[in-house]
């Protein structure tokens, strides 16, 4: 029987993963975007 | 291990970091080169040198036998690394500060907060704070490397601490910061393609993911007694809420590294070293998969290390180091890794102690020469036969060197938390403030960062036991490890300074912001950061 306490850990492996994926996809999708300037 | 083939393979890797930073020397010209590296970094490299500051050996040793210990909770520090570290650093926090450095024509955060809030006082005091506080934590990092090499090589302990310390300390010295980006850039691709095999070759030999956890979740009985004492429920629970362990989890741990990487100097002033924001998107991507591989995968390899050694010694992990969280690494990439591994995990232990320390001289010496001595007027020592800037990082190498003998053993993690922490209730509020919120004044940051400091340092020192316990000083004056009793020697300082710090910044500038007369210019300034 899973309890809270497991799932808030279940949700960490996720989020971890996750947040990894965004920064890529951030990346992909800004990759020429936010001006050049200096 | 075999140092006929060892020696070969530290030689070239030697060889390797010295050309670049060879290369960096023949492209330092300018002041902005060596403070900045420019301001016209490649995305990547700035990333993957961001990285490999931001990871030294002993989040990934160190942290990994804390996780093989923990289980699995220590992934939400993994996450704010990510979230936090990366994306936010980088895509809220890094667009600003590059745009407010290039305006201000500053090239540190000291300064860049000393000329927001038109506040001498800040860099100055700021200047101190780093120049002061920040070589016990490049010494500790100094230490996880000798110490290192003395148990993995044999090498003398003593022998390799002056031979680090003089190998960093000259190539900061030569090149500045583009020798150590480009060093560090170089490190964090040996880093990179080590972790992500150690965590393919893990995960595979616990059966995969599913496998894996659900082969963890059924270890919960073989906890030991005296770790479910102090809460713990199983490696792929949440310590029970509220227990010993579940405080230092969550408040050191997670709370104060994590909230922490964004205060750095050394880390914050990396966003300057690019010339534009759309570099600063580019950064995200690789600065992401880097950290996901740094501490998510030694998070995740940690507590799968009990299955493994259940497995081949039926015995935990903790067991198995004999006590000792720092051995659990070492000793499963000897069981589980072939033997040409071994030698290049050497090479990435190494590259993370070197990479850190490269990054925290350099932002010693320029708080020494620009924050401290330029504010004061003064610009040159010796007659000017050497610059200021080279002769911070003399002293902070001698000051590294010394320190690595002063401080007690075995306080790398207090020590960290410590840095972090402190630097976290001191620089955050007024970093936020001096990004987003046009009504910060010159009194409120002042007493925000002298608060901050003030109110985290007493607490390291005489209320958190870990580390009041470890610098031994509240026992020295008191008699005793910690003034209070529990939960308080379990909370870290950093859930009650950082809070103090920023309301003391919100009052006291809503109090003060129109008798200054300086936020139409400060006004102005968030029009042109935003």
């Amino acid at each position: 029987m899973l309890g809270m306490e497991d799932y808030v850990v279940a949700l960490a492996w996720l989020a971890t993963v996750l947040s990894a994926v965004g920064c890529v996809l951030y990346g992909i999708f800004t990759w020429n975007k936010g001006g050049s300037d200096s | 291990m075999n140092l006929s083939v060892l020696i070969p393979i530290l030689a070239g890797y030697i060889l390797i970091l010295s050309g670049l930073a060879y290369y960096g020397y023949k492209k330092t010209r300018t002041e902005a080169d060596y403070l900045i590296a420019g301001g016209n970094v490649n995305p990547i490299v700035m990333a993957l040198s961001y990285g490999a500051t931001f990871i030294s050996s002993s989040s990934l040793i160190g942290f990994g036998g804390v996780s093989a210990m923990n289980g699995f909770g220590l992934l939400w520090l993994a996450f704010l690394n990510i979230a936090l570290g990366i994306f936010v650093a980088f895509a809220v926090f890094g667009k600003r500060i590059r745009k407010l450095s290039v305006k201000l024509n500053v090239f540190t955060l000291p300064s860049l907060l000393g000329a927001r809030y038109e506040s001498k006082f800040i860099t100055v005091f700021s200047g101190i704070m780093i120049f002061v506080f920040m070589p016990a934590y490049t010494s500790i990092v100094l230490v996880g490397g000798g110490r290192f090499l003395q148990e993995t090589l044999g090498f003398n302990y003593n022998m390799s601490l002056f031979i680090l310390a003089i190998f960093v300390g000259f190539y900061v010295i030569s090149g500045g910061l583009k020798a150590v980006m480009y060093s560090d850039a170089f490190a964090a691709l040996v880093m990179l393609s080590m972790m992500i095999l150690f965590l393919v070759v893990t995960y595979q030999a616990v059966g995969g993911i599913t496998a894996g956890h659900t082969a963890l979740s059924n270890m919960k009985d073989l906890v030991p007694e005296d770790l479910v004492e102090q809460g713990h429920r199983g490696w792929t629970s949440m310590p029970a809420l509220g227990s010993p362990m579940w405080w230092t989890l969550v408040s050191t741990l997670i709370m104060g590294v994590g909230i922490g990487v964004l205060a750095q100097p050394q880390l914050a002033m990396r966003s300057m070293t690019v010339k534009s924001a759309k570099d600063l998107n580019r950064s995200v991507l690789v600065g992401g998969i880097f950290i996901f591989f740094m501490t998510g995968a030694i998070y995740m390899i940690g507590p799968l290390s009990n299955i493994i050694f259940q497995d081949t010694r039926g015995e935990l992990a903790l067991t198995v180091a004999g006590g000792n969280v720092d051995l659990v690494v070492p000793i499963l990439i000897n069981e589980m890794m072939p033997d040409w591994f071994v030698y290049l995990f050497t090479l990435t232990a190494l590259s993370a102690v070197i990479s850190t320390i490269s990054s925290l001289m350099h932002v010693q010496a320029t708080s020494f020469s620009e924050d401290i001595f330029k504010t004061l007027g003064i610009t040159s020592v010796f007659g000017g036969k050497i610059s200021l800037v080279r002769f911070g990082v003399i002293i902070g190498v001698v000051a590294a060197v010394i320190l690595a003998y002063i401080l007690p053993g075995g306080v790398i993690a207090q020590a960290t938390s410590f840095w972090f922490g402190i630097c976290a209730a001191g620089f955050l509020p007024v970093l936020i403030g001096a990004l987003f919120w046009e009504k910060g004044s010159r009194a409120g940051a002042n007493a925000s960062v002298v608060t901050g400091f003030a109110v985290s340092i007493i607490g390291f020192l005489f209320f958190h036991e870990k580390e009041s316990a470890a610098f031994g000083i509240s026992e020295a004056l008191f008699g005793k490890g910690a003034l209070l009793g529990y939960p308080v020697t379990h909370i870290d300082p950093i859930m009650y300074a950082l809070p103090l710090s920023a309301i003391v910044f919100v009052v006291i500038s809503l109090w003060t912001y129109k008798k200054q007369g300086h936020s139409v210019k400060a006004a102005n300034q968030q029009e042109i950061a935003k």
